[in-house]
């Protein structure tokens, strides 16, 4: 499984890394930042992937694979 | 331009207090109407229309003609639209983001316990005037480094704003005007004085902020700083007393957080979708553009509904049932798009706060026998909401 965060669509809402703070965290601006850089969520933490996209009020993260 | 009425028609007087107390069950019928025209204004009303539309600031300005509030030059951030917009937030966003929030928890929390310690043996209180007004004016004093003597004239400020009592909605707005030239110079004074003194404060630090390499001048600061004082003050208040007065009327949902506190912040954003504190946010349409099969004009006011969009079935799952469980919560509480809410971790910073001290300082409460809790409209607050518990 794979996650993205775009972050042209990304305001800061937060509930990403409220929520899943294993595959989310904050930058200096209150962004959501991946924790895994690279995107590939590592195994056991679907669905922190799936919470974090289903709580984005902006619809700015997606999960392919 | 109808714009100016914008602010006195979102209503707080001569409102059914039906309507005020459960709006909730008027959005359905205004979500199958798509966009809703009432009073020289159009209301956005479902989930996935507000959040389009509170993504195009080309189409839906947030510019200082979409509300009214005193001013005389647009307030910063809100009132400014994109390209500009993101200078400011790429400034005032790190000051108010949740790293920088957490600096601040030991303080609201040893605030929050002295404002509860005042009443909690008492087995009583008034939690709007205790609890829900002190402690976000208090919050806001100290992080611009203000004395917290101005407090009364902070809310005397707000309140003659936000909900001005007046006969007529110019005479409301001849008021906000009048109050607003004093918050200018109050802050220009303050201003001043951090000129000739810096202290360790917010608004100190805006004195050496740069934004393309020119720092701030005192109008944008005061900008900036006006806005502060009618956007964090009264929502926070509002927010408070609207989850209060739910879990008092539900006494195992109150409960269930005493019991379990880390439920808290989830019980939090659930009950910020279903009340919504702030119902909508205004914008000024650009051009001709047509939503949900309804054509809005060039000019129109447009309200988008936050609250409508926060029950909208098509997005929510069981949208009318409280669920602190909810598993996918888009709520729409702090907006959506580029003016998200900029102090809504600070928000949910102090909601937390004074959730988990007032379930673990005070056993099960509820609305005094006899006395109904009064809801107040624009900002959904409530201006009265007597408590009473068991004291051992």
């Amino acid at each position: 499984m794979r996650v993205s965060v775009d972050a042209a669509l990304c305001t800061g809402h937060g509930r990403c890394y409220a929520l899943a703070p294993q595959l989310f965290a904050p930058d200096d601006f209150g962004h959501c930042a991946l924790v895994v850089g690279d995107g590939v969520v590592p195994n056991g933490l679907e669905e922190q992937a799936r919470v974090g996209r289903d709580n984005c009020p902006e619809h700015a993260i997606t999960i392919s694979d | 331009m109808t714009n100016a009425e914008s602010v006195p028609e979102l209503g707080w007087t001569n409102v059914d207090p039906e309507m005020s107390a459960r709006p909730q069950q008027f959005y359905p019928m205004m979500r199958d109407m798509g966009v809703v025209e009432a009073e020289e204004m159009m209301l956005i009303t479902r989930h996935e229309d507000v959040v389009w539309a509170l993504r195009h600031p080309d189409l839906f300005s947030s510019g200082s003609d979409a509300i009214d509030i005193g001013n005389i030059r647009p307030l910063i951030p809100l009132q400014i639209d994109p390209p500009d917009h993101v200078k400011f937030r790429r400034l005032l966003d790190p000051l108010f983001a949740p790293r920088e929030m957490e600096k601040l928890e030991a303080d609201v929390r040893a605030l929050v316990v002295e404002l509860i310690d005042e009443f909690a043996e008492a087995g009583e209180c008034e939690f709007n005037g205790a609890v829900a007004i002190p402690l976000p004016c208090t919050v806001f004093l100290r992080l611009l480094g203000l004395p917290l003597a101005d407090l009364d004239l902070f809310l005397r400020f707000k309140d003659e704003i936000i909900r001005p009592v007046a006969a007529t909605p110019a005479e409301g707005r001849a008021m906000a005007r009048k109050t607003g030239a004093e918050i200018y110079a109050y802050f220009e004074t303050v201003i001043a004085e951090r000129r000739r003194k810096p202290q360790d404060d917010m608004l100190s630090g805006f004195l050496s902020a740069e934004i393309d390499g020119e720092v701030l001048t005192t109008e944008d600061i005061m900008d900036i700083a006006y806005l502060f004082l009618l956007a964090g003050l009264d929502t926070v208040t509002a927010s408070l007393g609207c989850a209060v007065a739910y879990l008092a009327a539900h006494p195992e949902r109150q409960q269930a957080l005493r019991d379990e506190p880390s439920l808290i912040p989830a019980a939090i954003e659930e009950l910020l979708r279903w009340e919504t504190p702030v119902p909508g946010v205004v914008r000024v349409a650009t051009q001709d553009v047509e939503v949900a099969g309804s054509m809005i004009p060039a000019g129109a006011t447009v309200t988008c509904l936050l609250a409508s969009a926060n029950t909208d079935g098509a997005e929510f799952a069981d949208p009318e049932s409280v669920d602190f469980a909810r598993a996918a919560n888009r709520h729409l509480a702090f907006g959506a798009g580029v003016h998200r809410c900029l102090g809504s971790h600070l928000a949910r910073l102090e909601m937390r706060v004074a959730l988990e001290e007032l379930h673990a300082r005070v056993p099960q409460y509820e609305v005094e026998a006899g006395k109904t809790p009064i809801y107040t409209m624009g900002i959904r607050g409530v201006e009265y909401l007597p408590l009473v518990w068991s004291v051992s």
